[in-house]
């Protein structure tokens, strides 16, 4: 009976260990910082519109991701101008790879919210000033707990406030070197698309987009 | 001593069951993008009857993703029955247009497959359109895609076919992607070894009509 007892804690540990071994192999090292998609290459401040009441609409296209496994993704704004940008609010649509059926919504915050005011003369959050095409000021948003798969498309869609402080900010668009990003804009309050809902039809080609500068894993 | 015997299949069974599933877990991968595919809005195309579509997946635009494998996608935007009399994938050296070797493709097995349009199990939304393009995945082929080489993905749709005359097949309203295509009349992909693509590179300036994606996947 004693040998019954010690194979059966045997048995216990060894799967056990096993288990916990295997449970660490799975937790991912440390994560290098990779673009899920190429990102805009150059900088510019050419063809911003006044941003109030306005929304951007970016393509980032599950075609064109690069690989990289995450579970998170990261989304960086770029601004060349202005000084203090009123966002209504940020959200990610999942669709359909080349569809315009919204799947999903997934929040995008700045800060833990998503109607950040971003004050671009703060040298916290924009370390070089004046900000300018020469020295833009690229923000980091939030952290989204959300892998993208390359079986879907994805369209950032952020809304600024119509207030007078969006009437001078610009974007990092438009670029000659979007990278995978592209973006077209409308006006009003565009975020509130819910699931099952149809994105407006893009009628701006693929132009690059003014604010969505980079997407990466972290 | 039956007991101990007993345990200590239990624990090698468990053991080998758990390493099992580790390997699973690892290997089974999830699709991944081998080049940047079609993004956004699609455009249909149509009346194919007799023509050959001519894709060109470079090796240059290879996202360094590792596969043993190869999935193509194809996309339709209208009609209700494609009638394809032949596929294959070409390569040639980068930039050459000698071609090195000649790989099938297919779908369901045959090289000449009719695809029904219509079908909610083949495109889940009907009636297809522009706006509900449906995606085909064609049968993975067991090729590696090297940096090395460029690859040619040619479809012919069967001739006289009144199917073909009526099908749309998607063409990208955005520029933005790696796979380049043209298209011309007649049966393009009886090609050998030692042949040469029938259209110089550079006449694989636009985006490719047909070809989707290519993954791993």
């Amino acid at each position: 009976m004693k040998s019954f007892y010690k194979v059966a804690t045997l048995t216990v540990v060894m799967a056990v260990l096993a288990a916990s071994a295997l449970a660490q192999e799975k937790t991912p090292a440390t994560a290098a910082l990779a673009n899920l998609a190429e990102g805009q290459a150059t900088i510019a401040s050419s063809g911003n519109p006044s941003w109030d009441g306005l929304s951007e609409f970016v393509l980032i296209p599950g075609a064109s991701l690069m690989g990289a496994s995450s579970t998170t993704t990261a989304l960086y704004l770029g601004f060349t101008g202005g000084s203090e940008a009123d966002i209504g609010n940020m959200v990610l649509y999942e669709v359909p790879r080349n569809g315009s059926t919204v799947i999903k919504v997934t929040k995008v915050e700045l800060g833990g919210t998503q109607s950040p005011s971003i004050v671009l003369t703060n040298t916290s959050t924009c370390p070089v000033q004046p900000v300018s095409v020469t020295n833009p000021c690229i923000v980091r948003l939030d952290t989204v707990k959300l892998a993208l798969s390359p079986l879907y498309d994805y369209y950032f869609t952020i809304y600024f406030t119509l207030d007078t402080n969006n009437e001078q900010i610009k974007g990092v668009g438009q670029t000659a070197l979007p990278g995978a990003l592209s973006g077209w804009y409308l006006y009003g309050d565009q975020t509130r698309i819910g699931v099952k809902g149809a994105l407006p039809t893009n009628e701006n080609s693929d132009q690059p987009p003014f604010f969505l500068a980079y997407v990466t894993n972290e | 001593m039956k007991s101990i015997f007993k345990f200590a299949t239990l624990t090698v069974i468990l053991t080998i069951m758990m390493f099992a599933l580790s390997a699973y877990g690892f290997s089974a991968a999830k699709p991944e993008n081998l080049e940047r595919g079609v993004v956004g809005p699609v455009a249909s195309n149509g009346s194919w009857s007799g023509y050959s579509v001519l894709a060109l997946v470079p090796g240059a635009g290879l996202i360094p993703v590792t596969s043993t494998q190869t999935v193509f996608y194809l996309g339709f935007a209208a009609g209700s029955q494609a009638d394809i009399s032949n596929m294959v994938l070409y390569a040639t050296p980068r930039g050459s247009s000698t071609i090195t070797a000649v790989t099938p493709l297919t779908l369901g097995g045959v090289s000449n497959p009719t695809i029904d349009l219509a079908s909610s199990t083949v495109c889940p939304v009907v009636e297809i359109s522009a706006f509900n393009p449906c995606i085909v995945r064609l049968d993975p082929t067991k090729i590696t895609l090297s940096a090395l080489s460029d690859y040619y993905l040619v479809v012919y749709f069967t001739a006289d076919d009144s199917n073909n005359s009526s099908i749309g097949v998607t063409y990208p309203s955005f520029s933005q992607t790696s796979l380049r295509g043209t298209y011309q009349s007649g049966d393009d992909t009886q090609l050998t070894v030692g042949k040469s693509i029938p259209l110089a590179i550079t006449s694989f300036t636009n985006a490719p009509y047909l070809l989707m994606y290519v993954m791993t996947d």
